[in-house]
């Protein structure tokens, strides 16, 4: 009761203050407007379904899945994503790196080999997507490795994915630049929770609020279960307030499984509100949010908020996978553009487990304290 | 019966002791005075009472029940007004009230009521639905003292309820006190204001080093003082006066300025009236008037812990 006591004030207040508006909401629909418009151009070129090219190649495969296989790829066809048959005699994995073809699998009874190439982020999901689906129809298990050239894990070990779920193949859905970036403003946005939550039990601190916070009947726990729970029911209001509005306003495509999106979302910010409470605790009030605003321009830039992560190697596109951003933008465009839910489910996994460290620090600081 | 007893408390921070082994005893119905200076470990005690802070050594017990093993009971029947305004600029004045009362498990038409109850105990009733943002220093306080006693705790611990507000709000909060202990409320009052202490205190200790150096009520306290006096002489003007020339005169034992006003303490038992007031005179000051003071709990600390109060 008092932590749903707590989290009412925090969610009250919150709604009450222009300025959480201005952040959570004018800021990212800004955003996806300028970046959606002014990069319409260079972008739809590179994402453009049609252009999307696929190799296979069909090893031991019975009578049902070779036919299976068929009919998928002309309908793949049909919706602009060209799936033709290795030349014989060519390197399937070295074409995908001289990025004759956006990816290239094997396909057999045991499964399928996927290679893409991590320079086409974008249209790997979308291959990704529909490849899980089809593979899920015929109970396969699909096995994903990336044959990047620059990535030293890439030869080294095949991730297998157990599918979980039958989804469709959603052919026509065609991300423009701006399905695009409201996707990634809004995942962003998601992990710039850290930024409020940052202050959540700090500000108690500065106001001295903690004083009778701390000298009433209410434990440490349910104090902070009231801040994360509100940090998070407000957070999660401006996500789905931005959803919609750049679903009606600008006509973006949140797909068909929204409700997959929005786990992935939610997961998200319970994170972010995980990650901002840990850093107002360690960093206090002042440092915490130069901390975390370093910290969330790092992982925006390098986890594709700005533009496709496309063209990193090296250093950068190492770090990358480190981003937040990352695995949340992977999974959403894959649920919203491939139809594959399980990227949700496995988005949301990483997050729930991220969540689950950073709130564990939290509580550790916090019994550590004398008052909260 | 005894509301709170304090057995050995000590608190240190590293090395310091702010609070050193304390024993202290108050009883149900009185209004207990915490007198000391800045640093005299007066908050940090209050904060070990409301289970703030956790005690280096020595217990608390609040209604015979160990507050550490009973921290619920305690914590519903105590009432914190902490030193430094604690409310939230952005709530109005009701919703203040009422998100602390709520801390305590009142919900519906019952938290409504104490809430309503609390702010017009306060003087606030007509200004609920103000943001105390556009309060005055006075107001704010009265809010902070709104916010700690909604939930009716019988023990009411106030720290230096009155810095910095202006003599209105300041005697309105001093009768608020009597009031609330009127209807049956314990309160443990703390302040370097001796007029205030000595104004509503039933009984009094003297704080210093975090330590209890003397209590009782103010009549006891000032018969400690049994060997010296208080003379204030009013002048026109101090400009010219040589202290150091009247510490010289036999049985001075200090002397103070404020404004127009020397206060002098000296041994009781000796008359040197005249030599001070001869001695004001050469130094070519303007005697207003002259007049002996009773003992007051000023000259009690004074003597006590040799600082003034407010040093
Ligand atoms: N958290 C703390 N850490 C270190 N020293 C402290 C802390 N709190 C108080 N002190 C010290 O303890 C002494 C007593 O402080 P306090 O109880 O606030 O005095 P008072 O309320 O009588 O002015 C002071 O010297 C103060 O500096
Ligand atoms: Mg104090």
């Amino acid at each position: 009761m008092n932590t749903l006591h707590i989290a009412k004030k925090e969610i009250v207040t919150a709604l009450r203050n222009k300025s959480t508006f201005i952040f959570m909401l004018a800021f990212p629909i800004a955003l996806m407007l300028i970046l959606g418009l002014a990069l319409s151009n260079a972008f739809s070129g590179s994402v453009e379904i049609d252009d999307i090219k696929m190799a296979y190649k069909i090893d031991q495969a019975s009578p049902a899945l070779a036919a299976g296989w068929q009919s998928f790829a002309d309908a793949a066809e049909e919706s602009g994503v060209t799936i033709e048959a290795l030349p014989p005699g060519q390197d399937g994995k070295q074409a995908v790196k001289e990025a004759q073809y956006a990816a290239y699998a094997e396909v057999s009874d045991q499964g399928i080999d996927f290679y893409d190439n991590s320079r086409s982020t974008i249209e790997s999901n979308i291959l990704q997507g529909m490849l899980t689906s089809f593979a899920d129809r015929y109970n396969l298990v699909a096995a994903y490795a990336n044959a990047g050239a620059s990535s030293p894990a890439s030869d080294a070990g095949q991730t297998s994915v157990q599918l979980v779920k039958t989804s469709s193949l959603t052919p026509d859905s065609k991300p423009n630049s701006m399905d695009y970036y409201a996707i990634a403003m809004t995942t962003m946005i998601a992990l710039y929770a850290a930024l409020s939550s940052a202050s959540l039990i700090e500000s108690e601190r500065s106001r001295h609020t903690i004083v009778r916070l701390s000298a009433a009947p209410v434990s440490k726990t349910e104090i902070f279960a009231g801040k994360v729970l509100g940090g998070t029911v407000i957070n999660a209001i401006f996500i789905v307030a931005v959803m919609l509005l750049s679903h009606f306003a600008f006509g973006a495509n949140w797909g068909d499984h929204p409700g997959h999106v929005l786990l992935v979302l939610l997961t998200e910010v319970v994170m972010a509100v995980g990650f901002g409470l840990a850093a107002g605790m360690i960093f206090r009030n002042k440092a915490s949010q130069s901390f975390l605003l370093i910290f969330i321009q790092i992982a925006s830039f390098v986890g594709g908020a700005y533009f496709p992560v496309d063209d990193f190697g090296g250093f950068i596109g190492a770090i990358s996978y480190y981003s937040p951003l990352r695995w949340n933008n992977s999974g959403v465009m894959q649920t919203v553009f491939g139809g594959d839910t399980s990227a949700a489910l496995w988005a949301a996994c990483y997050n729930l487990a991220g969540a689950a460290v950073l709130l564990a620090i939290c509580m550790f600081l916090i019994r550590r304290r004398e008052t909260i | 019966m005894n509301i709170i007893e304090i057995g050995g408390l000590t608190k240190k921070f590293g090395d310091f002791a702010a609070v050193d082994n304390m024993s202290l005893t108050l009883k149900e119905g009185e209004i207990f005075g915490f007198l000391g200076a800045n640093g005299a470990g007066k908050s940090t005690t209050i904060s070990m009472i409301a289970s703030l802070l956790r005690p280096t050594k020595g217990e608390i017990k609040f209604l015979g029940k160990n507050i550490a093993k009973n921290a619920h009971f305690a914590k519903m029947n105590i009432g914190m007004v902490p030193q430094d305004l604690a409310i939230y600029e952005d709530m109005s004045a009701y919703e203040n009230v009422r998100f602390f009362a709520g801390l305590y498990g009142f919900r519906g038409g019952e938290l409504k009521a104490r809430v309503e109850e609390a702010l017009s105990f306060v003087g606030l009733g007509d200004k609920q639905k103000e943001l105390p943002k556009n309060f005055s220093g006075g107001m704010k306080r009265r809010l902070n003292i709104a916010c700690a006693i909604a939930h009716r705790p019988k023990l009411i611990i106030m720290d230096e309820p009155t810095v910095g507000i202006d003599p209105h709000s300041r005697n309105y909060i001093l009768q608020s006190v009597k009031e609330l202990n009127r209807m049956g409320c314990t309160i443990l009052y703390t302040s370097h204001y001796m007029e205030e202490v000595e104004e509503i205190c039933t009984r009094i200790a003297i704080v210093d080093h975090g330590k209890i150096i003397a209590d009782g009520t103010k009549e006891q306290l000032k018969a400690i003082i049994t060997d010296s006096k208080e003379i204030w002489i009013d002048v026109k003007s101090v400009e010219g006066l040589n202290q150091e020339q009247l510490k010289e005169i036999r049985g001075v034992l200090s002397v103070r300025i404020e404004e127009q006003r020397i206060k002098i303490q000296s041994r009781a038992e000796i008359g040197n009236l005249n030599d001070i007031v001869q001695q004001l005179i050469r130094d070519g000051m303007e005697i207003r008037a002259v007049e002996e003071q009773a003992p007051n709990l000023e000259t009690v600390f004074l003597t006590l812990t040799g600082r003034n109060l407010r040093d």
